[in-house]
Formats: structure tokens, C-alpha cells, sequence
């Protein structure tokens, strides 16, 4: 259990801009190079949760954060925090894919940009790398200067999750990334999952408590904006300390 | 029972009968004024008509060669006037300040603009730029014509960019860009077709304007290239030869209007094309 925590969350409340309380004193820690899985029915907060560590909920006036969350010992919370700095170094998969109007290889590309890498054969090499990493590249190799709307929803789920890879971000947030995907795709990305967490630490919201427990290591089971129990993910799924939990996995409700 | 499905059926046929009718009456009139236009204008134009300006009155021959760039100077200069504080300005209301009071307001307002006599802004830029300088110029006229396009070419922004889902902003953002990088780079690629798209069915509305331009670059019987003096303009020409009593003036009108209308038709098409090719297959 000596794991280092990339990330934690203290005392973590959240709050909508209508006054809607939606996190209710969070704590749970976050290690570095697992995959940890945020579960539990619609409108719990595991989204909302979710969109904190990258500071999402900026976006929209009135939302209030209260508590802490250290990521490398910095909190990311407090007032001073660089938000565009922030962002570079956490990358966001939505539920459904999210390419930008232009080719496959700018897609890619654009987060470069953002990070002030010019050079073309740099952007070519790290464009490169990260279609390799996202298992994309055999696919899609030939037509990189292609719509990235020519794509298939999987394709396109896998080119989102390479955009964010390529700029070699410390955690990735998946926010139900095969919610929208077909069996298929769906486990071409949880592979990918798996395989991505050895560079980077995954975070992932999912209502699919099977694929919970098939690709991550650590679990947190959420209710109505609590957080009831975060344990390793076999424990959650084979002896809940929480009735609440056991209820919910073995889908007396939800 | 009967009675009344057949009273139905009666009113059904009157209704559709009416319809009909008024809608062929209206169908009616286009064909004939194009038509019209036509048959007139394709017997009237000439070559010269685009390279030689005006004879002096009553003398036969000349072109409206003045006319045909002193439209194009006007147009130019309302679109490089209108078209970036149209754009702007429907960035404003659909980005910054979205969903907040003011950019009802705006967008109510200039829904109201849109509607305005163009005869209405031809007085007020008269008012405020041609009687203080003194003179009519091309300028006036620029500005009279950015004023009716700012209008259209706001709204269909606000109206793209709207249209751009909410999670593509967010996607941009996750990546760490900020906002303006985020506008410029992400969403007006996606509402690029659309935005161009109303940008030039402005153009068009402006391009067959004479109201605002009589009061404004008023008209030069000369070739001038002066933006700060008269200049002619094809509508005003239209306006003033259509009412002259010389036959040769009335062929001209004609010929100017066919290529007016051409231009037009041609904007209006090729942004109708646009629109279809970019949203008309999803």
C-alpha cells in the first residue's frame, strides 16, 4: 500500500451555480500509473467529479469549489492555479467523440500548436507517436490529412484520446468514453486503457460496472454527490465493506 | 356524418384552390419582372456598355464603365466595413456573451435593423456624414451599405456559432487553449461554411440597393476612383437613366439591370450551394 498518490482529494465539495450541492465532502486518492474508476447512478457526481480535476466547471459562472485537490502536492483549487497550464497537463475524453473540423493529422497536431511546438518534423514525429500509442495508426496512416470526420465513432474516440496523448499529459480523464461505441470499439479502447497506464494516470467515469472492474485497479462507488467506498477495484467487487456498494453492484438498484 | 366530412372535404379544396392561386400570382410577377429583365436586357447590352463611360446627354453610345467600378469600390469597402463587425459582433453575442441579457437585446435589435427601409439609412448616413463634410463621397455610400449588412451578417454568425456543439468548445479547452484560440481555431472552422454562407447572401442584399446610395455617393457622370467624392453607382445609374427621356439611356437601364440582377442571382446561388453541400447531407 505504499503506493505514491498522484492525486488527492480533500474535503471536496462542489457546488452548481443554481446553489445544487453536487460533491459532499470527497476524500479518495488517486495513484500514480493505475487506472481508477469513479461508479455509481446517474446524477451521483462521478462526472462532476470528474470535470474538477481539470477545472471544467470554470468554463461557467457561478460554480463554487470548497476543499482541496493536491495534484503533485499543488492544489489545484486555489485561486492562483493557471488554468490553460492546468489543461495541458490533464487530458479530457468526452462521451462522445470530439474531433475538430479539420484532418486527422491537425487534430493531433493542435495541441502541439498550443504548446508552441513549431517545428513540422517534430509535430510529424510526435503525431506519429501518438496514433502508435492510441493503436490507431495502422488505420488511419495512409489518409492523415483526411477529415477526421471520415472516421468512424470508435476510429474517432481513439483519434480524441491520441490528441490528448500527444501532449504527454500526467493524468487522462475518461468521462464515459464508450458510452457512445459499439462492443468492438468499446474494447479496443478499454485495451488501450490498460495498456496507456504504465505512461499515464487514468481517471475514468463509467455506467458500465463491468467494464469497471475489467480495467481498473482502484474503485470508487459514488451516491447522491457522497463518495461511499473507494477500495481496490477486486475488494469493491467481491466484498463490499458498504452495503450501499453491495446493493448497487449486485444491481438491487441503479 | 356525411354531410359535415363533406363540407370538410369543400373547405379542404377552397383552402388548397387559394393557396394555389396565390402562390402563382406571386410566382407570376418574378417570372414576368425577370423575364422582362431579360428579354430587354440581352438586346440592349453591349460591350461598351463595360468600357467606355457615359456619352455627354443625348449623344448616342457610351458605357456605364464608371458605374460598373464605382459598385464595385462601394461594395468592397461596405463589405470591408460590415463583414469584420458583423462577424465580430455575432462572436460577441454567441460566444461572450451567451445566454446573457445584452445579447438578446442586441439580437432582437438588429433582427428590427434587418427590416429597416434601406431609404431610412441613406437619410441618417446623409444626417451624419454627407450634409457635416459638406459633400456626397463614396465613403457615405460604404458606410450606408456596411449598415444594412452588419445586421444580416451578425445574426447568421450568432446563428452558426450557436450551432457548433458545446463539447467541441470543451475539448478545446481540456487541451488547454484558450478562449480567443478556441473561437478563432476550433469554432469558426465549424461554422466557416455557414458564416461565408451569410456573408455573401449580405452581399447580395446590398448589391441591388439604390436608396441608401442616392442620398450618399449620390452619382458622377465621370470615371472616378475618389472614395472621398460623387461616385456613380450602377443602381443609381439604373434609377436616373430609366428616368431620363433619351431611348439610348433606357437601353443601358436595361442592360445595367440584367447584370445587377445576374450578380445577384449568382451570389444568392453559389451561398444556397454552399449551405446545401456543407449541411444538406447530414
Amino acid at each position: 500500500m505504499n503506493l505514491p498518490a498522484e492525486i488527492e482529494v480533500k474535503g471536496l465539495n462542489f457546488y452548481y451555480s443554481g446553489g445544487v450541492h453536487a460533491l459532499k465532502n470527497v476524500n479518495l486518492p488517486v495513484y500514480k500509473n493505475t487506472v481508477t474508476a469513479l461508479i455509481g447512478p446517474s446524477g451521483c457526481g462521478k462526472t462532476t467529479l470528474l470535470r474538477c480535476f481539470n477545472r471544467m466547471h470554470d468554463l461557467y459562472p457561478g460554480n463554487r469549489y470548497e476543499g482541496e485537490i493536491l495534484i503533485g502536492g499543488e492544489n489545484i483549487l486555489s485561486g492562483d492555479t493557471d488554468l490553460i497550464g492546468l489543461r495541458s497537463r490533464t487530458g479530457m475524453v468526452f462521451q462522445k467523440p470530439t474531433p475538430f473540423p479539420m484532418s486527422i493529422f491537425e487534430n493531433i497536431a493542435y495541441g502541439l500548436k498550443l504548446k508552441g511546438i513549431k517545428k513540422k518534423a517534430e509535430q510529424s514525429e510526435r503525431v506519429e507517436r501518438a496514433l502508435i500509442h492510441a493503436a490507431l495508426w495502422d488505420e488511419v496512416k495512409d489518409k492523415l490529412h483526411a477529415s477526421a470526420y471520415a472516421l468512424s465513432g470508435g476510429q474517432q474516440q481513439r483519434l480524441v484520446i491520441a490528441r490528448a496523448l500527444a501532449v504527454e499529459p500526467e493524468v487522462l480523464l475518461f468521462d464515459e468514453p464508450t458510452s457512445a461505441l459499439d462492443p468492438i470499439s468499446t474494447a479496443k479502447i478499454e485495451d488501450l486503457a490498460v495498456s496507456l497506464k504504465k505512461d499515464v494516470t487514468i481517471i475514468i467515469v463509467t455506467h458500465n460496472m463491468q467494464q469497471a472492474a475489467r480495467i481498473s485497479d482502484w474503485t470508487g462507488f459514488m451516491m447522491l454527490g457522497d463518495l461511499i467506498e473507494f477500495d481496490r477495484t477486486d475488494k469493491i467487487f467481491t466484498s463490499p465493506s458498504q452495503k450501499l456498494t453491495e446493493d448497487y453492484i449486485t444491481g438491487r438498484f441503479g | 356524418m356525411i354531410e359535415t366530412r363533406t363540407k370538410r372535404k369543400i373547405e379542404n379544396i377552397i383552402a388548397l384552390i387559394l393557396c394555389t392561386l396565390a402562390a402563382l400570382i406571386g410566382l407570376f410577377w418574378l417570372v414576368f419582372i425577370l423575364a422582362d429583365i431579360v428579354v430587354h436586357g440581352i438586346g440592349a447590352f453591349k460591350l461598351s456598355l463595360l468600357l467606355e463611360d457615359p456619352a455627354p446627354p443625348g449623344v448616342e453610345g457610351g458605357g456605364l464603365r464608371n458605374a460598373f467600378v464605382g459598385q464595385l469600390m462601394i461594395t468592397a469597402c461596405a463589405i470591408l466595413i460590415g463583414v469584420p463587425l458583423g462577424v465580430l459582433g455575432g462572436t460577441f453575442l454567441a460566444e461572450y456573451a451567451r445566454g446573457r441579457k445584452i445579447a438578446r437585446f442586441i439580437s432582437i435589435l438588429s433582427d428590427i435593423m434587418v427590416s429597416v427601409p434601406s431609404i431610412v439609412i441613406g437619410t441618417f448616413i446623409y444626417a451624419i456624414l454627407v450634409r457635416p463634410l459638406g459633400h456626397f463621397s463614396g465613403w457615405a455610400g460604404a458606410v450606408a451599405l456596411s449598415i444594412i449588412m452588419i445586421p444580416v451578417v451578425l445574426r447568421t454568425t450568432e446563428d452558426m456559432l450557436t450551432l457548433v456543439p458545446w463539447t467541441l468548445r470543451e475539448a478545446a479547452f481540456a487541451l488547454g487553449a484558450p478562449y480567443y484560440k478556441v473561437i478563432i481555431q476550433v469554432v469558426y472552422r465549424g461554422a466557416a461554411a455557414g458564416i461565408f454562407t451569410g456573408i455573401l447572401l449580405s452581399i447580395a442584399r446590398v448589391a441591388g440597393e439604390t436608396a441608401p446610395l442616392l442620398f450618399t455617393s449620390f452619382n458622377n457622370s465621370f470615371f472616378s476612383v475618389d472614395m472621398n467624392r460623387p461616385i456613380a453607382s450602377l443602381t443609381v445609374s439604373i434609377f436616373q437613366y430609366a428616368m431620363g427621356p433619351y431611348d439610348s439611356w433606357h437601353a443601358q437601364a436595361w442592360a445595367a439591370s440584367l447584370v445587377v440582377m445576374i450578380f445577384i442571382l449568382f451570389i444568392t446561388i453559389l451561398g444556397r450551394v454552399i449551405l446545401k453541400w456543407r449541411y444538406g447531407k447530414r
